[in-house]
């Protein structure tokens, strides 16, 4: 895409913002919000906010299962890199000990296991938070510095031609939501 | 929470629901005494071997209980405050626990080798051993441990049911307390088991073996007080200051141990297989040849990879039943445990099975579980006037 082209192209509305004083605002407005049928809500905060995922319909991270995967996967590879290089490709007598044995396996096929599951669990995570991010449409909201400190923005999203932005911010302002502003792409 | 009462009087155990559990747990003791006593007089040497199992089971249920509570102390964790009178009531059986050592103080000749002048004189590595393995400095050592911990029961609970009536804002004595206790209780667990345990084989030596015994009987401590949350939670006691996000929490606190104990325990089993110097390995080797080895593989499995994974998920650890389940299991393992590092000592081929070794676990348990339950006696069930009660009961699992 050509530069002229971006920039004759409508900005896309990303969706519309409103910021909430306290926790228990910004869960009272996520509840009804989503009464009225808003299901695809995002909110930030200065810190976790206890009950807000079970609020917003979060399922819980499919993490743990990568983690696993990738675990498993270490440590079969661990005792099996033992395995072929102590026992087929280089069979040596080292101290009387059997050319392969579980017991000093152990040490390395744990860690293998916890190093790839680390891997998956911090790669994992990035892809499916996204991060790292130079530009969030969430950045456009003059009251975005706040939520770093003492403000709680909660963010109804666009989800599809059936949005109305207007109706969005309507309905944000009726459950006590201040600053509302469309927020573009 | 508007359902949780936090006035004295409604946390308090009525006399005759108090009676009733009193009534039930002696009868059980006396059961137990009985049917341990014709089995001394018949068999003396037997009885001194599931004794030991037995009082070394329950033992480390109040000391692994004492561990946890100075802990929690030292991190000034808000999350176990709520439940921190039953963890209280578990380790402050220590000093009847001391007294029932008794049994084992009068049978060292019966269970230790190196009390044998003649084996001791014939044998070039005891005679060395004698300025520590000597029964005099033996049971001064004991006496010592025993009375260290005992002490530490009873200030840690005394100061806590005083904050009752005084309603004293500070833990501060509790803190300083745990902080001079820690290092102590882990240094004289460690003698104990080098003493009461390591000693039954006295040419084997294992530098972290009091740490081994120690770990398994934290683990073993945590299932417990699950275990008498739920028993008291069945019979509507703590349902709303104890819920699913502190049970989740104890959860974690069982995965973890399970995972240090194997830890421990494979390392020790590791370094003594690689090195793999004959007076290390004889004690390994008893252990895992002829009728042991199942019991070691049995103890593996049972100990660390059932547990291991049925306590993995979010969900397990939040499910009550299922983490009740595992907690039991975890006691039977701990079980499992202590009778396989002490019987082959004297059993060396295979298990041998005695009806003295449920009479006796018996007889100790109910007699602990009576100590239990008269520290619940006339206090409130939870410390209600420490100020982070509320605090604690209102606790929630990001």
């Amino acid at each position: 895409m050509s530069v002229e082209q971006t920039a004759t192209m409508a900005p896309r509305v990303y969706g519309v913002a409103a910021e909430f004083q306290s926790p228990a605002e910004l869960l009272e407005a996520v509840r009804k919000l989503r009464q009225r049928g808003y299901q695809r809500l995002d909110a930030l905060t200065p810190f976790p906010v206890h009950g807000l995922d079970e609020a917003l319909g979060l399922r819980r991270s499919p993490l743990g299962w990568a983690a696993l995967a990738a675990g498993l996967t270490g440590a079969s590879g661990a005792l099996l890199l033992q395995w072929w290089t102590g026992a087929v490709a280089y069979p040596l007598v080292v101290g009387g000990k059997p050319y392969f044995a579980w017991q000093p396996s152990v040490p390395v096929t744990f860690e293998l296991a916890v190093l790839l599951a680390s891997f998956a669990a911090v790669l994992g995570m990035l892809a499916l938070n996204g991060l790292p991010r130079f530009y969030h449409p969430a950045s456009n909201h003059k009251r975005y510095p706040r939520v770093s400190d003492d403000g709680f923005l909660l963010i109804v999203e666009n989800d599809g031609p059936a949005f109305d932005a207007a109706r969005a911010a309507e309905a944000l302002r009726a459950v006590g939501g201040q600053h509302v502003e469309v927020l573009e792409d | 929470m508007s359902t949780v009462a936090t006035s004295v009087e409604s946390l308090v155990l009525p006399s005759e629901v108090w009676a009733r559990g009193r009534n039930r747990l002696a009868a059980l003791a006396l059961a137990g005494w009985v049917a341990s006593l014709p089995g001394f007089f018949a068999d003396p040497g037997r009885f001194a071997q599931s004794y030991l199992v037995a009082y070394l089971f329950w033992l480390t249920l109040p000391l692994g209980a004492l561990f946890f509570l100075m802990v929690q102390h030292l991190s000034g964790a808000v999350w176990s405050v709520s439940s921190r009178r039953i963890v209280e009531a578990v380790s402050g059986v220590l000093p009847v626990a001391a007294v029932l050592y008794l049994p084992v103080a009068l049978s060292l000749h019966r269970l230790y080798e190196w009390t044998h002048a003649e084996i001791v004189a014939a044998d070039p590595v005891l005679r060395g051993k004698q300025v520590y393995l000597n029964p005099h400095f033996f049971l001064v050592r004991a006496a010592f441990c025993l009375v260290v911990w005992s002490l530490l029961s009873l200030v840690l609970r005394g100061w806590s049911v005083a904050q009752d009536r005084t309603g004293e804002a500070s833990s501060r004595k509790a803190v300083v307390w745990s902080a001079a206790g820690l290092p102590l209780t882990i240094l004289t667990v460690t003698v104990a088991a080098f003493d009461w345990v390591m000693s039954l084989e006295p040419h084997w030596y294992s530098t972290v073996f009091g740490v081994y015994l120690y770990a398994g009987g934290a683990a073993a401590a945590v299932a417990a007080v699950i275990l008498l949350l739920l028993t008291l939670r069945r019979s509507g006691w703590l349902t709303g200051q104890v819920h699913v996000e502190h049970y989740h929490d104890y959860g974690k606190w069982l995965f973890g141990l399970i995972v240090f104990w194997a830890y421990i325990a494979f390392s020790q089993y590791m370094l003594i297989w690689y090195a793999n110097l004959p007076e290390e390995t004889q004690w390994f080797r008893t252990r895992t040849q002829g009728g042991w080895t199942v019991w070691a593989l049995a103890l593996a499995a049972g100990h660390f990879f059932v547990p291991f994974f049925a306590l993995i998920s979010r969900a397990a650890k939040r499910s009550l039943p299922w983490l009740g389940a595992v907690s039991v299991w975890v006691l039977l393992a701990h079980y499992l445990d202590l009778y396989w590092q002490v019987m082959p000592a004297f059993h060396r081929e295979a298990p041998a099975w005695h009806w003295l070794d449920a009479a006796t676990l018996v007889a100790v348990g109910a007699s602990l579980g009576l100590a239990f339950w008269r520290q619940l006696k006339d206090v409130p069930l939870a410390p209600v006037a420490d100020p982070r009660f509320s605090r604690s009961v209102e606790f929630h699992n990001v």
